[in-house]
């Protein structure tokens, strides 16, 4: 049996293979959401490229199953401690592993920033302002919007007001409470995207069939993953990438440039892959994990440490679920769980008392997920819980999505405890600030009023956090920032980080299409500077220009429609 | 199992020893299963036809906290040949050490969190009942059991003063919700579609059923009227 990634997209043959004595030009670790889009850019450009993922390599139709139990192995299970005065749930919550990474499980919400997220602190006073602007993103998000490619109204009027390439998706039961309660109030609203999931086949993958397993891994393939979307590329232009090796340290040569990095396969058995340069793309936890692994003389408190600011200013996004119950039914398991969203109250507004804002967006706990919340939001349990569960059908779930700020005790360490590889695992501290209680409290009920809006004759909430990004933070200055705003670490020429958690603030808009578009343009960055990353400590900070002939096959569109 | 019926009052008579509780009779998700694909038609057959044995719990701590599952995630209403097993699911999570990628730092190792709040339960009934918790009738049990989910011990017990008592709950809850609803039987009770592909869904409004969904029948249903785990506003 081929090797399928989708459907009818098959894993291209033969699967590059360097040797392990051979030095190549990069060693990318991680191939999730940004490492997926580095190698496929990095290979397709001529670099001799290996990406090292800890997961297996997902065949969708073998290993995927539309079922909740059973799609455990999607997440990063290993054991990492969870603690601080609102600590993070970790795993399937937000962490991946595997080819794909997270963007096998997310709900494929692909919002845009808004141009005020790269100025907070000019504009408010708070969080940090990012080393580049909105404006330096803004094509690479378009770029990427057509690669993945993005399904949503050709409408979307905030932040910087944007069109989508592929046409929204019918509305579902949920997404029509949310239109609802939000006309009722006056709030404007849009459905059917913008989300990474087609709405009409493209090349060799299939339309959605609204089935709402998107957390599960997309069997369909209508979910944008770079398992299909960039990886096949990636393999098809040179890319060796390797599942099962997880990544122990990266190695530190005398002259203070990396050199490889050290990795364990599958039989526990130990590698060292030279490179010429590094790029970490092990999301939020997982890179700075493999940095403090990394210490050595010169750089004692981990690699690229020299500020201390690596592993802090860890951001996770507050999440509260708002449950309603209905006398008509909804049936909230059909259609994408990711459907229809306002951002109207994701800028500052200072008469609300607090900095910042959030989104209210759609979400579709299948059962198991739903019980768990009913858990924490009703205290169900015993008779209860089956009661409240026989009137699943009844019940629409809407989700904030606030902004919670960059703060110093938020981060990632090393903990006490080994994992199997006999590496210590990572420890998280999450604790929840003035400005960011007042803003879960103003989200909260705000989304609990469009709920009753709605006509929902009974309303709960749970208080979650959705998202993980920073802890390796980009800035202009290399005391208070891991890497300059193309992911260059400040102490290693050669080294660099790509992946969430170079984000120094994350708005109220979920990641995944941002970490996607700065992979794009920190691998335009890489192949403008051509060899000279690899010997010269030279740190050009010119924008490298955006390449549009880089691009997986089928997604050459002519642009974004949208309307004036 | 200490698995004791009681009778759930309910228009047109008492629900007991049902093939299908909920309101959707005659609905089956496993009669689509020829329309799933392979993969997922394996998983979920295996979940139906294999039970795992007991291999992480000794036989005294099995009985003990199976009665506590009885009573958190009960059963009384389902004919004894479709009851889902919870039971043996958390035993298998916790005999292959499978975990969720997270653990508090206030809270031991899942399988230690077991073992302790198993011998907490225990001594509770113990000193307040005189009697093991499997043997208490099921008032006595809920007694104890709501006093956990309440946060408040009672009688206390020095386990909780060691592992965050509404931690080691939601790990129950959270364990023994996986184990029920993820059984095709639940997602009947429910009406929930369960796998969906290749064919997907259809109707996506008004809570339309698919062809081979059925509509809702509302009744009347109400857990036993004695119990302490119905919801607060269920009456």
């Amino acid at each position: 049996m081929p090797h399928r990634l989708g459907p009818m997209q098959v894993l291209p043959s033969p699967v590059r293979r360097f040797a392990d004595h051979e030095t190549v030009d990069y060693c990318v670790v991680g191939v999730g959401s940004a490492g997926g889009v580095l190698v496929q850019r990095l290979a397709r450009a001529g670099f001799r490229v290996v990406g090292l993922e800890a997961g297996p390599f997902w065949d969708t139709e073998k290993d995927w199953v539309s079922d909740e139990k059973g799609s455990h192995e999607l997440y990063w299970n290993d054991l990492r401690i969870t603690g601080g005065t609102h600590p993070l749930a970790l795993g399937a919550n937000n962490s991946g592993k595997g080819v794909g990474g997270g963007s096998v499980h997310w709900a494929a919400f692909a919002p845009r920033f808004h141009p005020s997220d790269f100025r907070i602190y000019s504009e408010d006073g708070v969080g940090a302002d990012w080393p580049m602007s909105y404006w330096d993103l803004k094509p690479y998000y378009e770029l990427l919007e057509r690669e993945i490619p993005v399904a949503g109204p050709v409408w979307f009027p905030w932040g910087d007001p944007h069109g989508h390439p592929y046409g929204p998706h019918p509305l579902g039961g949920v997404g029509d409470v949310l239109v609802r309660g939000c006309t009722k109030l006056g709030l404007r609203s849009v459905a059917g995207g913008p989300v990474a999931i087609l709405s009409a086949s493209h090349g060799d993958r299939p339309h959605c069939i609204y089935r709402g397993f998107c957390l599960q891994g997309c069997k369909v393939g209508a979910k944008a993953s770079t398992l299909i979307t960039h990886v096949p590329d990636a393999i098809t232009h040179g890319a060796d990438i390797r599942a099962h090796s997880m990544a122990a340290r990266i190695s530190l040569r005398g002259d203070g440039r990396v050199d490889g990095v050290i990795y364990i396969d599958r039989e526990g058995k130990e590698h060292f892959q030279r490179a010429r340069a590094v790029i970490v793309s092990g999301y939020a936890i997982e890179t700075p994990r493999l940095l403090l692994n990394s210490a050595c003389p010169g750089h004692r408190h981990g690699l690229a440490n020299s500020s201390g600011t690596l592993g802090k200013y860890l951001m996770a996004q507050a999440g509260n679920v708002v449950a309603g119950r209905f006398d008509e039914l909804i049936r909230l398991y059909k259609a994408p769980p990711a459907h229809a969203l306002t951002e109207e109250f994701y800028e500052t507004d200072p008469r609300r008392g607090f900095a910042r804002g959030f989104a209210v967006q759609t979400v579709g706990p299948l059962p198991v997920a739903f019980a768990k919340q009913m858990a924490v939001a009703m205290g169900a349990w015993g008779w209860g819980m089956r009661r409240v569960m026989m009137d699943y059908n009844h019940w629409a779930t809407l989700g904030v999505l606030g902004e919670i700020l960059p703060w110093e005790d938020n981060r990632v360490e090393l903990a006490e405890e080994k994992d199997q590889h006999g590496l210590p695992v990572a420890k998280v501290t999450f604790n929840l600030h003035d400005n960011d209680k007042k803003l879960i409290e103003f989200g909260r009920n705000k989304v609990m009023e469009i709920m009753w809006a709605a006509g929902a004759k009974q309303v709960v909430q749970e208080s979650r956090y959705a998202h993980l990004v920073g802890a390796a933070r980009m800035g202009s200055d290399p005391s208070t920032s891991v890497v300059d705003k193309f992911g260059r670490t400040h102490d290693v020429p050669n080294l660099f980080i790509c992946d969430g958690s170079i984000l120094p603030t994350q708005g109220s808009a979920n990641p995944g299409l941002t970490i996607q578009a700065l992979a794009a343009r920190t691998a335009d960055y890489l192949i403008r500077q051509g060899d000279t990353i690899f010997y010269s400590s030279r740190r050009d900070q010119e924008e490298p220009g955006i390449r549009y002939d880089l691009s997986p096959p089928y997604t050459h569109f002519k642009g974004n429609p949208r309307i004036a | 199992m200490s698995r004791r019926s009681f009778p759930c009052r309910a228009t047109g008579g008492e629900l007991r020893d049902l093939e299908q509780p909920g309101y959707y009779p005659g609905y089956s998700t496993l009669a689509q299963k020829k329309s799933w694909e392979e993969a997922t038609r394996k998983t979920v057959t295996e979940r139906v036809e294999k039970t795992a044995p007991i291999r992480f719990f000794s036989q005294e701590e099995a009985a003990l906290l199976g009665a506590v599952v009885d009573r958190v995630m009960p059963q009384d209403d389902r004919a004894e040949d479709r009851t889902i097993p919870v039971l043996s699911v958390i035993d298998e999570r916790l005999y292959k050490n499978s975990l969720n990628g997270f653990r508090y730092e206030d809270m031991p190792p899942d399988q230690e969190a077991y073992r302790l709040a198993i011998r907490a339960i225990d001594e509770m009934a113990q000193s307040r009942f005189k009697e093991s918790f499997t043997d208490l009738t099921v008032h006595r049990q809920e007694l104890i059991l709501k006093s956990l989910h309440d946060g408040k011990p009672e009688p206390d017990n020095a386990v909780w003063h060691r592992m965050p008592l509404h931690r080691f709950w939601a790990l129950l809850m959270e364990d023994c919700a996986t184990a029920y609803y993820s059984h095709p039987w639940a997602w009947d009770e429910i009406g929930f579609g369960g796998p969906a592909y290749p064919r997907g869904y259809m109707r996506l409004e008004n809570g339309l059923p698919e062809p081979w969904e059925k509509d809702e029948q509302r009744y009347e249903w109400n857990e036993p009227i004695d119990s302490l785990s119905q919801l607060e506003d269920s009456h």
